[in-house]
């Protein structure tokens, strides 16, 4: 995370899975459409107001529709959302067909997933089967009763045996074999 | 959050406290250990934006082996700001001066400088000898394993054990050892 994110809202990823489920319900309330009516920015939307607006307001019969008419300043749509988002999109020079789909995202989003800082990139509801880490996970058992420091546990066991070491176990195997022998 | 899990919690994120015994320890060598476990870099739940570093303690500081002639060659530089206010100190000359010096600063250097490294620091506990006081010693529960083997030195080992030692020959009786 770098500083110039430290105001983003931050979320976790999820799946809008419930919702659709048993019924759909359209997350988007309201939508606000500002154009200019000469300017050449607004002529994406202007088209998109001419030719779309009408079937998108009928097949959406729970989003608001709003048309502010502004002159002179670039095109915004201004969509919220059940959830309280606000999400604000400049549409300055943009096409129609990017508008269409521009407004079929903002229609079909769940409030303003675009401004969320993931905070990790998985999310689950169950973080662990065998438990949680402690720890004492995986600690020896013995070190529960041990006075530390205690060379058992403080030694190095991993180092690869001396060849004094060696030729010492060699020899107590040769005199446990002579031992019997003898006797 | 439920009873159990609040305990989870605060098992999972509980500070551990360790013990290194730095005897015939190269201190740059286990810096490298002492600063993971310092950080919190051993545990599973790292992160580097939660608080999950350990508290160690080292003993023996007055004990540590340097490298080669490194007690002659390495010098510590420091200034106090003012004009000649250079000095250079040798490693064995601030080793007379405190003990737990070198230990630190070699810990200090392994970590990254940043804002947090200080306050990491903090979590670090240098003795010179083998006491501790108790209120320390009672929190410890876990034991950093050293890096090297610790020699033992002939004349501490028992007569009886040196005797038995196996042995490839016996010097004749009018060898004179040097």
């Amino acid at each position: 995370m770098s500083n110039s994110n430290l105001f983003l809202k931050s979320g976790f990823v999820r799946a809008p899975l419930q919702n659709g489920v048993g019924r759909y319900v359209c997350q988007l309330q309201r939508i606000v459409l500002k154009f200019c009516k000469s300017h050449g920015g607004s002529r994406g939307l202007r088209d998109f107001i001419e030719q779309d607006l009408v079937d998108f307001a009928s097949n959406n019969p729970g989003v608001v529709v709003y048309l502010k008419p502004r002159r002179h300043r670039s095109p915004v749509v201004v969509a919220e959302y059940l959830n309280g988002d606000r999400v604000w999109m400049n549409m300055h020079n943009k096409t129609h067909s990017e508008i269409t789909k521009w407004i079929e995202v903002l229609r079909t989003q769940q409030g303003d997933i675009a401004s969320t800082r993931l905070r990790k990139y998985q999310y689950t509801d169950y973080p662990s089967v065998q438990g949680p880490w402690t720890p004492f996970t995986f600690k020896d058992p013995k070190l529960n009763v041990a006075e530390l420091p205690n060379e058992e546990f403080g030694a190095n066991n991993r180092l690869p045996m001396s060849a004094t070491e060696q030729l010492r176990i060699m020899f107590e195997k040769q005199t446990l074999d002579v031992k019997p022998q003898e006797e | 959050m439920s009873a159990v899990k609040r305990a989870q919690q605060w098992a999972t994120f509980a500070r551990t406290w360790h013990i290194f015994d730095c005897k015939w320890q190269d201190p740059y060598e286990s810096a490298n250990v002492i600063k993971k476990y310092l950080m919190g870099l051993h545990k599973p739940i790292y992160h580097p934006m939660n608080d999950c570093g350990d508290v160690v303690v080292c003993i023996n500081s007055r004990e540590i082996a340097l490298r080669g002639d490194e007690w002659r060659q390495r010098a510590y530089f420091h200034h106090t700001g003012y004009p000649g206010g250079a000095t250079w100190t040798l490693a064995w000359e601030l080793h007379n001066k405190d003990p737990t010096m070198i230990i630190k600063k070699a810990v200090y250097r392994a970590m990254k400088g940043n804002l947090q490294r200080r306050h990491t620091m903090e979590r670090l506990f240098i003795y010179p000898g083998e006491v501790i006081p108790e209120e320390v010693k009672q929190n410890i529960t876990n034991q950093i394993r050293q890096i090297r083997l610790v020699p033992t030195r002939l004349d501490h080992i028992p007569e009886e054990e040196v005797q038995k030692y196996p042995k490839v020959m016996d010097y004749p009786e009018d060898y004179v050892l040097k």
